[in-house]
């Protein structure tokens, strides 16, 4: 099994669509942060603190390094989701449009252990694209901007969070980034067993998940009863780790019913393709 | 003493939507037999190759190989079968050589050594390309390349899908003198699908006759090409119930109307015990005309196409 994980990774980092989604954020985190440096970004600060200001006495950095990477999460959102189907819906399409399934499936291995290896693959994709996420926009950000305390807006409160206390909140924050993003592999990964070439799957997933994003994010009083059953009400859970004091419950309950979506999504899949006649 | 069958399906057949692509096919392949599965385009070679190799799930009936059922015991059966289906695809992003590594760790569950790879590669005459990506492979290199890989988990039976298509006439010649070496060298069994008549009967000890996805002969090469088995013309009456008759009979083969005749697929050998069930049944019978050998039943049903 650790052998069909090893070559399913292997050939995952081997096509070169895989690098789309690595160069892209390797693109656009450091634009948004030479944008920012170059705006002088305390002006998006003194924004949200105007209110404050009349009141407090605010001393120290609070536009540094940390919030970038804050920003930058919560701008990349539908972009992140992109860059994940792209691989995540190639994966059994894309062996499909290569002929490569007459190869591995007449094999005396189960179709079930080669799904689980490309699913496992898939899910280390997602994991490894946000890690380089975290990577850069930290990295970057606390060595162009410095480090500092944390502003958390929260509806109309303002909460600092203690820089001592960032690492641990930025862990969890990643963590359940990966946790949501893994339903939108796994949303791509069932529409790459349906037919034989990435492309449909990609804008399937994307069509999916931009469609949901808005009714989630809507105001709509119709649209109310609808929302706790959309997995995209539940994909900002990572904004949890910035809240004081932190709500574990909701957290839970979120990552419960994420977690329920991937695995129906995967159970679908392997519905399907163990019975898929390969006719490619 | 007939050698263990290694292969076997039982009525399979496969309908796409409406269609019956292959239907009632019974074959059975020996150990050490170099199988030949000729028909025409369309005849239903591919879709029972994908059905032996799991690829497709059939409509009706099963699969048997080395004696385990492939629709319950998938792992066992194929344990020792390898093949290319079509044309042969590989991961053409990566080299010769890591394709072989991932053909080779999906059936031993190990990664292969570099010395059998080599060895694999050398085989078929593509050592000194084991480092190039596939994409830069000519069709011919690919085709060996297939066979590399399916050579790779020592398999007793090969199943090949026309691995001469498209190849041009030096290529050919040396799948040809390839598989006949696997046969002779490596004791392997082999089972080629083909539409060049030409080509089974050089390469195959055996070999079954389809068209329009039904089995139309199967025996030695020896009995079926040079012999016996001829395509005649009955003129009979009453037609309908002659070739009901006709029909049921092991010995008739392919048997339907023909003007205002019969015509079917008879044995020499056969012909008497043919004449004497229907003249059992009251037909009578007017004459009996030999058209055409195999051959040539072969050939005019691929120019129907
Ligand atoms: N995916 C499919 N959907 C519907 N019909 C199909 C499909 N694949 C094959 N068929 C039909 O099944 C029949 C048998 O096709 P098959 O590919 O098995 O023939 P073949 O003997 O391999 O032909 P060729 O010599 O052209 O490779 C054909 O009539 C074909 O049209
Ligand atoms: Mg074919």
């Amino acid at each position: 099994m650790m052998n069909l994980v090893y070559y399913e990774l292997f050939k995952t980092y081997a096509k070169w669509r895989t690098y789309i989604g690595f160069i892209a954020v390797a693109v656009i985190i450091p634009l948004i942060m030479w944008g920012m440096h170059l705006q002088s970004g305390h002006n998006f600060v003194q924004y949200q603190l105007r209110s404050l200001q009349s009141d407090f006495l605010i001393t120290g950095n609070l536009f540094n390094g940390w919030s970038i990477s804050q920003i930058i999460m919560n701008s990349l959102w539908v972009h992140v989701p992109f860059l994940i189907s792209l691989v995540a819906g190639d994966q059994l399409a894309g062996e499909a449009t290569a002929g490569t399934f007459r190869l591995i499936l007449i094999r005396p291995v189960s179709r079930t252990r080669i799904l689980v290896s490309k699913y496992i693959a898939t899910l280390f994709y997602t994991a490894s694209l946000l890690i380089v996420i975290a990577i850069l926009s930290l990295g970057l950000g606390l060595i162009i901007f410095g480090s500092g305390d944390l502003l958390a807006v929260d509806r109309d409160m303002l909460t600092i969070l203690p820089e001592a206390h960032l690492w641990s909140r930025f862990l969890l924050a990643y963590s359940l980034a990966i946790w949501s993003m893994w339903v939108v592999a796994s949303l791509a990964f069932l529409f790459s067993s349906f037919v034989e070439n990435a492309i449909g799957p990609i804008i399937a997933t994307m069509t999916v998940v931009v469609a949901l994003l808005i009714i989630s994010n809507l105001p709509v009083e119709s649209f109310e009863s609808i929302k706790p059953y959309l997995f995209t009400t539940y994909q900002d859970v990572w904004q949890q780790a910035f809240k004081e004091p932190t709500d574990w419950s909701h957290i839970a309950k979120s990552c419960g019913v994420l977690g329920v979506y991937s695995a129906v999504f995967y159970s679908m899949t392997w519905y399907i393709f163990k019975r898929k006649d390969i006719l490619s | 003493m007939s050698a263990e069958v290694v292969l076997r399906t039982i009525n399979l057949g496969k309908q796409y939507k409406k269609r019956w692509a292959v239907q009632n096919m019974n074959l059975e392949i020996h150990r050490g037999d170099v199988f030949g599965f000729l028909g025409p385009n369309g005849a239903g070679k591919s879709t029972t190759i994908r059905m032996i190799l799991s690829l497709v799930t059939p409509t009706d009936g099963s699969v048997e190989l080395f004696r385990h059922q492939l629709s319950t015991e998938r792992e066992a059966a194929l344990a020792k079968v390898a093949g290319i289906v079509e044309k042969p695809d590989f991961y053409l992003y990566l080299t010769a050589y890591r394709n072989m590594q991932i053909a080779g760790a999906m059936t031993m569950g190990k990664t292969p050594s570099r010395t059998m790879i080599m060895d694999n590669l050398q085989l078929v005459g593509l050592a000194s390309r084991a480092f190039d990506r596939v994409k830069t492979f000519s069709h011919g290199m690919k085709q060996r390349l297939g066979i590399a890989q399916a050579l790779l988990c020592k398999p007793e039976l090969i199943v090949l899908d026309e691995p001469t298509n498209g190849l041009d006439p030096q290529g050919m010649k040396e799948v040809r003198d390839l598989i006949v070496r696997l046969s002779r060298e490596h004791k392997m069994t082999v089972f080629l699908s083909s539409h060049l008549l030409n080509e089974v009967e050089q390469v195959a000890t055996h070999m079954a006759i389809i068209n329009k996805g039904k089995l139309v002969a199967q025996g030695s090469v020896e009995d079926l090409l040079h012999s016996k088995l001829h395509n005649v013309k009955i003129s009979v009456l009453p037609v309908k119930k002659s070739l009901a008759i006709l029909k049921k009979l092991k010995t008739v083969k392919d048997a339907a109307l023909d003007g205002d005749g019969i015509s079917a697929l008879i044995n020499n050998a056969d012909i008497p015990k043919v004449v004497r069930t229907l003249a059992a049944a009251q037909c009578k019978i007017y004459s009996i005309m030999p058209q055409r050998s195999l051959e040539e039943y072969f050939l005019s049903v691929t120019e129907e196409n």
